[in-house]
């Protein structure tokens, strides 16, 4: 059964992507998942990049996706919300339930699930517009009209913005510093009050100060929402996550196509899940424990 | 593929061999002490309480390597298992040391010819060569990260507790002389000493287990020594 979503929006024309369908929890998760990943393989062509994907997302914690470069992290995470759809030869195979709702399925608008669940990449990109409109436009997508410039404002809190642009809301959100304008991309994807975000490398580019104050954020949102986040410091996953998981490239002896001449197709795999305490201090996979070490990667 | 943070690698290596290293000064400074014991050698005392600079030494080395590791290297999993255990083992290593220390300080206490109870003696002589050889097997375990041998080490430390007591009846029953008593009262510290340094030692098997299996587990639980030790203390949360 389809149901209003709490922010009072209406979906799309078959995008029932409403938090109601129970799903198995993550390991040591809080709960019904938010995301639930059924044998989830990604592929460019017919090259895997991606294979055999099953793992939850809890709901209120911080999941964070770690691996060698090229292990398809970050494909696995534009699954989520068919962001891999722009990428013309993807397609996925497997499940990927969000609250119970299969986002693959025949007739859900993959432009519907974007606006839903809203990712920050590696480098912000705000719109060219002022700092107010960036942050009302979701809202302004999804018809959400009441109070919008509360909604603005309570986004902007959320983000930790609000106090360094209250009194210049109209200024072109590029006359922002780099981690100012990262926190932007943060407030305009809270602006609809998900209860997931997306984060790809979302520190990559900024300064260790930025960055502490985005991991500040994260762990604040976090008594709220669910954050999936790939990122390449090991330091930040062991930090801000309290879940892990751990992709490595492997060899696919058992697809057919080749790579190059001669050389087998690897893809990336999810070699271990749990909780990051347990993925740092005693991981159960020594792949995990050459990598996590940085022994190898 | 070739294994990455070498120098990190070497540095931990470096770390884990100091450490160690600090249990072969304490077995050295622990036969002196038990020479000295059985001959009354106040001297040898004196240089075993000397040598404890350098055992004090060897914590304050590795103590800042640790530390200058963990701020620089951040390690995680085996490697920060490993770095936590050697703070421990390091902390055992130098609480060894205070105890042959302890031991030291009582012989001058004696006198020229202390009224030496031979059976006294002898039960002392033991503990100390099977606390002598815990030691030694504590760090040949660490290094080898054998589980099975350092659970070996409580087997021993049971033999090393039993002579403990019987020194401490012993005491009691040749104290009736009133020139014997103070010297009575002396061995039976001594027991003591030695009996906490085979324990330190029997601690390092448990850091050796930590590190092998992720999982903290007293061997015995001398708080409530009725019940085996079943439920692993995690290191945290």
């Amino acid at each position: 059964m389809a149901q209003t979503p709490p922010d009072g929006s209406v979906a799309g024309p078959s995008a029932t992507l409403t938090p109601e369908a129970p799903a198995v929890s993550a390991p040591g998760g809080a709960g019904e998942s938010v995301f639930d990943l059924e044998a989830v393989s990604v592929f460019y062509g017919p090259t895997p990049a991606v294979r055999d994907v099953s793992m939850s997302v809890a709901p209120r914690r911080i999941t964070a996706l770690i691996g060698p470069s090229g292990c398809g992290k970050s494909t696995l995470l534009r699954c989520l919300n068919r962001m891999n759809d722009l990428v013309p030869s993807a397609h996925v195979e497997g499940r990927v339930l969000y609250h119970g709702q299969d986002l693959y399925e025949r007739g859900i608008d993959p432009v519907e699930v974007r606006k839903r669940i809203g990712m920050v990449f590696q480098k912000p990109n705000p719109f060219p517009k002022s700092i107010y409109d960036n942050v009302a436009f979701g809202p302004r997508v999804l018809r959400l009209k009441d109070r919008p410039a509360e909604r603005v404002e309570r986004a902007l809190r959320r983000a930790a913005l609000w106090d360094e642009v209250k009194d210049r809301l109209h200024a072109n959100a590029y006359s922002l510093s780099g981690g100012q304008q990262q926190r932007l991309c943060l407030a305009r994807a809270l602006a609809i009050d998900p209860d997931v975000i997306l984060m790809d490398e979302p520190c990559s580019a900024l300064d260790p100060i930025s960055t502490s104050r985005i991991e500040d954020l994260m762990l604040e949102l976090r008594k709220e929402i669910a954050i999936v986040i790939v990122t390449h410091n090991m330091q930040q996953a062991a930090r801000v996550s309290q879940m892990t998981a751990f992709l490595t490239v492997a060899e696919e002896p058992d697809v057919a196509v080749e790579a190059g001449p001669g050389e087998p197709v690897r893809a990336g795999r999810i070699i271990e899940y749990d909780e990051t305490e347990h993925v740092f201090t005693n991981p159960s996979d020594p792949r995990t424990e050459a990598y996590v070490s940085g022994r190898v990667g | 593929m070739a294994e990455a943070r070498g120098a990190f690698r070497e540095e931990l290596a470096r770390l884990e061999e100091n450490a160690l290293g600090g249990l072969d000064l304490v077995t050295s400074s622990l036969h002196r002490v038990l020479e000295a014991l059985q001959h009354q050698d106040v001297e040898l005392a004196a240089l075993v309480i000397a040598d404890d600079d350098r055992v004090d030494g060897r914590y304050l080395e590795v103590h800042q390597g640790i530390l200058s590791l963990l701020a620089r290297q951040a390690p995680v999993a085996t490697d920060l298992r490993l770095v936590a255990a050697l703070l421990q083992v390091i902390n055992h290593v130098e609480r060894m040391g205070d105890q042959c220390v302890n031991i030291a300080k009582l012989i001058p206490l004696g006198g020229h010819e202390p009224p030496a109870h031979a059976e006294m003696l002898a039960k002392i002589d033991d503990m100390g060569r099977r606390a002598s050889s815990l030691v030694t097997q504590s760090g040949e375990c660490f290094a080898r990260r054998d589980e099975e041998m350092a659970h070996d080490l409580v087997r021993q430390d049971d033999a090393i507790d039993r002579l403990n007591r019987e020194c401490f009846y012993l005491a009691l029953e040749i104290s009736g002389d009133p020139d014997t008593r103070e010297w009575a009262m002396h061995m039976m510290l001594v027991a003591r000493w030695l009996e906490r340094l085979a324990d330190n030692a029997v601690d390092i098997g448990e850091q050796t287990a930590f590190v092998v299996t992720g999982l903290f587990r007293e061997f015995t639980d001398a708080s409530h020594p009725e019940v085996t030790p079943s439920s692993p203390l995690r290191p945290s949360g």
